[in-house]
This record gives structure tokens, sequence and C-alpha cells, in this order.
């Protein structure tokens, strides 16, 4: 039996489809969610980094390739809610300078919209599904908003213990800005600080989607149709318009959808596969790319990590996965002689003893009885900070289609990724730092986390622009090719920053949703 | 999840226990009470399991009696996307099986032709720390699999994840567990 038409057809259901169906649902339009993995309820979310992989894609359908493969496991999402069901819910800004670097520094391109664009956006996300924050002490680096509705989050041992530190190199921290409850907020409890936040939130004190623009979604009407596995967006037979997209139900059967707009929300490596592999006649290199930059500029974050273990018991097992602490000092593009990019530092972050951000992998050469010893006394006084950096893009990081086909047939995606020489430097300029933080804080043990340079974060690949010339969707992610086509998600960045993703996420595709919702005639019709 | 797929996985997570087929029934047994009652392997053989306890219990101590070898022969024997391995999140690609079966065959052979044709688990105990080291450091000659590297730090983790992920891991630790949906039942 043919599915019913609707009006808006969002493929994906995290952060940025999230948005996009409470937004349209809310505005009276027919909503089809369609999310490739299981329905997860608050009541799934196991406080247990063993039941915690069960929300995280197993074996997703890209061949990783490049000097810096992708590393998507750990923050890929897997069923509703997507990767944000999971994530960490820091919620720094991108900043006024990240909107402008060609202009200022005649690298990367600059963005089609300036911070004060996106910055209404942000404090209404903030008023939507609550963030916990002191806005005020963050405009030492940023024009001034709105203040956040939830005062920071408590702090404990295993953050304030690097305050000293961070202040003798002259690096002003503040309460760092996060997707969680301190108050109760809207119904939704306060959180209770046992670290589990990135295996998922049950009590809902995180920001996931599920409490927060999912479920506004749902209870304005939006369906959302777990186990659908999108394979193509269609289109008329002029190419002019996109008609809805091909998908696979939970029993391999094909299904259409039948729509009159599409947002695919479906993550920055998976929306450019499915541009690609709805190529036609009329779209012969796929949808939207007659430029052929679909799938280019993919960009990353690395973080340098720098590990501790002091001589007192800093209570790693309390707070949250999320930061306690934050900081923009070294977020100027040249901010380290020698290097270029910009850099977010965190600090203050709970532990646990396994998975991949488990403190039995702070010291990965330990192994026997010597790594025995060392939970032992990792358990009582470790800690560690964080500097995540910048990547610039580079059109040679992509995403192509592969010879190799899934269950359903369609190609598989290889992403190819490779960091340039500027990032070693940051990468390390961070790093050394870093070790000056932890000596001045008084560590009693410190070193450095290398080893691989970390891909964190995939952002690009339909990046936003002024025009087709240089870009896949305008700053809405409509794409410029097919008006009644947007992409959503981090993929429309035009550059990365150093600051998490996704309340930009959130706030760029609130914008999106609500200019489609006011131009819907024209954009629909 | 469907609600009776819910109900099923709840129940096996608040005992933090998995299902062992015992007697041609399925049963919700931690690893470590799979391996003391002696519930058969569904997909290791008796050697690969007997290196993957040795490997285990050279990593971490304790693996072997957390039940590592049970606990992995579970996880690669049902779908994928239920799997609970940290090669999950490492981007290994299905069926984990076959990066096991790679992993353990690649040690085992580094081990024969390292040690006059002697499989890791008859090593000494130096000896396989001797072993574990060069493929720590991918200096293991003769090594043939999967990234020797990427081997330990997958083994690694797997028996970190036995023997410290467990919520009596926690405790062996003095660390609190504090889950937000508490399990009846130690694991």
């Amino acid at each position: 039996m043919a599915n019913e038409k609707v009006d808006a057809v969002i493929v994906g259901s995290g952060a940025s489809g999230s948005v996009f169906a409470a937004v349209l649902a809310k505005a009276g339009k027919k909503v089809a969610v369609l999310e490739q993995g299981p329905d997860w309820q608050l009541s799934d979310l196991i406080s247990s980094d063993f039941w915690g992989r069960r929300i995280k894609p197993a074996g997703g359908p890209f061949l990783l390739e490049g000097k810096n493969p992708v590393s998507y496991g750990y923050q890929g999402g897997w069923g509703v809610g997507g990767a944000a069901l999971h994530y960490f819910a820091n919620f720094p800004r991108l900043l006024p300078n990240d909107f402008r670097i060609k202009s200022e520094h005649n690298r990367a391109h600059d963005w089609p919209i300036s911070y004060q664009d996106v910055a209404p956006y942000y404090d209404k996300v903030a008023q939507d599904i609550g963030v916990s924050g002191d806005a005020k002490a963050e405009e030492i680096w940023r024009p001034a908003g709105q203040r956040y509705p939830m005062p920071p989050m408590k702090t404990f041992r295993n953050g304030d213990i690097w305050l000293k530190g961070f202040q003798s190199v002259g690096i002003r921290m503040v309460p760092a800005a996060v997707g969680m409850n301190s108050t109760e907020f809207k119904g939704r409890p306060a959180c209770i600080y046992d670290g589990w936040c990135h295996v998922g939130c049950p009590i809902g004190a995180l920001a996931n989607p599920l409490v927060t623009y999912l479920g506004d979604a749902k209870k304005a009407g939006a369906e959302v149709r777990p186990w659908s596995t999108v394979t193509r967006v269609l289109t008329n037979a002029q190419g002019t318009k996109v008609t809805g997209v091909e998908y696979y139900d939970r029993q391999k059967q094909r299904q259409v959808q039948e729509a009159n707009v599409v947002v695919l929300a479906a993550w920055a490596a998976q929306n450019p596969r499915l541009l690609l592999n709805s190529a036609t006649d009329k779209h012969a290199k796929g949808l939207a790319n007659s430029n052929g930059l679909v799938g280019k500029y993919i960009m990353t974050h690395f973080s340098s990590g720098t590990l501790a273990i002091f001589d007192e018991d800093v209570e790693n097992h309390m707070g949250t996965t999320g930061a306690q602490y934050m900081s923009y000092e070294r977020y100027g593009k040249t901010a380290h002689k020698g290097a270029f990019g910009s850099t977010f530092i965190v600090a203050g972050t709970a532990l646990k003893t396994s998975d991949l951000g488990g403190f039995a992998n702070a010291r990965v050469d330990l192994f026997g009885p010597e790594l025995a010893a060392f939970m032992k006394r990792a358990a009582r006084g470790f800690s560690r900070i964080g500097a995540f950096g910048e990547e610039l893009p580079n059109i040679e990081n992509r995403i192509e289609l592969a010879g190799d086909k899934d269950e359903f047939g369609m190609p598989l995606g290889r992403i190819i990724h490779s960091y340039d020489d500027e990032v070693p430097k940051l990468w390390n300029a961070n790093f050394e730092e870093g070790l000056a933080v932890a000596k001045a804080a008084g560590a009693k043990e410190m070193w450095s986390g290398r080893g691989a340079i970390p891909t964190i974060h995939l952002m690009g690949g339909t990046i936003m622009g002024a025009g087709a010339e240089n870009s896949v969707v305008n700053s809405y992610g409509q794409t410029h090719e097919i008006p009644n086509l947007y992409v959503a998600g981090p993929g429309i960045f035009a550059t990365g920053g150093a600051s998490n993703p996704t309340y930009t996420i959130f706030a760029l595709s609130l914008r999106g949703a609500e200019q489609l919702a006011a131009n819907w005639s024209a954009v629909a019709g | 999840m469907q609600d009776i797929e819910r109900r099923a996985f709840m129940k096996g997570a608040g005992l933090g226990a998995f299902a062992f087929t015992v007697g041609g029934a399925e049963v919700l047994l931690t690893p470590a009470a799979a391996r003391a009652q002696g519930v058969p392997l569904r997909t290791l053989t008796a050697a690969q399991a007997a290196a993957l306890d040795a490997l285990g219990e050279t990593l971490v101590p304790g693996a072997r009696q957390a039940g590592i070898s049970h606990f992995i022969d579970q996880q690669i024997s049902g779908p994928a996307d239920e799997a609970l391995l940290e090669a999950r999140i490492l981007n290994v690609r299905p069926p984990y099986a076959n990066f096991y079966r790679a992993a353990l065959a690649a040690v085992d052979k580094a081990s024969e032709a390292a040690n006059n044709g002697r499989a890791f688990a008859q090593l000494t105990e130096t000896e396989q720390r001797s072993l574990v080291d060069n493929i720590r450091q991918n200096k293991a000659e003769g090594w043939q699999g999967p990234a020797a590297p990427f081997v330990y730090f997958i083994l690694r983790s797997d028996a970190v994840d036995v023997v410290y992920g467990t919520m009596e891991g926690y405790a062996g630790l003095g660390i609190p567990y504090m889950p937000h949906i508490a399990p009846t039942k130690r694991w």
C-alpha cells in the first residue's frame, strides 16, 4: 500500500532533523521523519558503557580512507534521536571570527552570514531546550546576547583543581555552557551528576531530541518512522523539483514516501551519499551537484588532551561527560604563534573506567600488573583537560560513492580525509600549553594524550555559500539547484571553528526551518 | 524497539547478564557465570577461546575469570546491530567474528614463529608478556592479520570491559557506579 503523501519528509531524527520536524509540524505541516535505526525510548538508555554502544552505528556503510581516516563509530548515532541521543551536550557557540576567516586571514572561505545572523537562534534554542551557563561571563569573548535560562552546573574537584593552572598561563575559564539542566526546566528534572551522559540520559536532564524538539514534533502530529533506510531522493521528470524519497522498511521492502519538501538530515557523510546516489539523466552527477561540490570540504576537529594524576581524591566519577569550565582564550585564529586556527578549551569531565573515553585508555601503553596498579591510582587522582583545534576546509577531503554496495543495493560511501601541515602545529601547541597548565595546577604526574591525531565531529560535505559557484546550499540549508530540497546538520557548515558543533546545528536548523515555514508556498508550491 | 524486545533487552541489562544457550534454552548469565558453568561456546573454537583467555589475562589480570572468552563468543554470535563490543565504536566492519578469528590467528601464528611452534596459550607468562608488548609496538615478527597495535587495543579494551567496566569492577576500584537505571544485580 502506498504511503500517503506528506508535506515534508525529513531523513534523520537527530539534532537537525528534530528541529525541522518540530517547526514544520507546529506550522501545521504533515511531517514524516524517516529514521534508519530503532525507535529508542529514554528507558533504553542503560547506565553502562557496554549497553551504550547499542545506540551507535554497527559498521556504517562507509569506507574510511586518507592519511587521517575519519573515526565516527564512537560519535555516530543509530536510531531515533541520532547522535544527539548520547552527545556530551557541550554548547559552545561559534564566534564572529569563524564567519569571516577569508576576509580576515585570506584562508578558507567566509560564511554567507555573520555571527549576528545566528546569534538570535542560539538564544532561541537556549530557551527552547534549556541551556545552563553564564552568558555574561562569555561576553569577554563575544557580543552580548540573552542570558541562559538556567544558572551554571555544579562543579567538582576534578574541574576546580585545574583553575590555578589555567590562570598561570593567562587562560580565563568560565562556566561551561551545556545543554543540560542545572535546575528543573520545562518539567524535566535537574541533572544528578552521575557522569553517564555519553550513553544517554534516561531522566531527560540532558537535552536530547526525544525530550526536546522531537518530542515537540510528535506532539504536533509529526510521524517518526523507525527502521526506514532512505536510499534515494526522487525528482520530477524535468529534474526541477524533488518529489519524495525511496526507502526500505524493516522487512527490507522498497517504499516510496512522496512529499512536497525533502529535508536531508541524515548526517554529514550520509547526506552527500544520498545526493550522489540520486543521480538522474537531468542530474547526472547527483542532486545539487552540478558544480561538483557535493561531498567536498569535509572537516573534523582534533583534540589535544592533557592528562594528569593529582595527589588527592579528585572525585573524577562526579559531574557530567560535558565540561564544567570552558574558555575561548585561544580562539583567535592566530592565538598560537606559528600555528593557525581556533582552539576551544574545556576542563572538568566525569570519567568512567572503560570504553574509548574511560581512564583505562589514559595509558594505552600499560597492560598487565602495571595497568592494574595505574587503575587504582587513577581512580583516585586522575583528571584531564582538552583543547579542540580547527581544521580548515580542503576540497580534497571528501565523500564519494564506492563500488561496493550495501544490503539495499546502494553504493557504500568513501570518506577520504587527511590533515594538512597546519594541523600538527596547532595540535602540538595545545599539548605544550596543556602541560604548562598541569604543572602549574600541581599535578603529580602529567602527560600528553598523543597517538594518531583524532578526527572528531564530522562537518562539511554540503557547505553553505552565497551562490552555486562555491557551495551546495544557501545559509538556510536550501540547495541552490533544487528549491524544495534542503540539507540540515553540520554538513552545511562553511568552516568548522573549534567549538563542539551541536549548539550551532540546532541554531542553524531552527533558522532554516523557520525560513522554510515562512516561505512554504514559494518553496513547496 | 518493539515492546516485547525492549522488555527482553531491559531484563538482560538489569541483571547485567547476557543470553547464553544452555541445554537448548536461552538463559541470562554473566560471562563469569557462563564460564564457571562451562556453557558451550557457539562461535569460538576451544583453541581460540584458550588464546583469548590467555591474551585477556596478560592484558588485564582477572579477565579470564571474568569470562572474556564467553563474553566475546556471545557477542560475535548474534546480530552485529545488537553487539556491545568496543569494536563496534572503533569502526570494525561486521561480522565481528571475522575480526576476532583473524586477530587470534595472527597472535598464535606470531607466537608459533617466535616460540618453536607453541601457541600463545602454551607460553610462559613472561613469554606471553613479551609477545604482547611486541604486538603493542607493531614489532611482532611474521605478523599477518589486522594491524597489530589495533588488535592490541581492541583486545585490551575487551579485557578492560569485563574486568573494570562492570559494577563489580567499579566496586573493586572503590568508585561509586551511580547508575540512572539501577541494575538489580552486580555485573
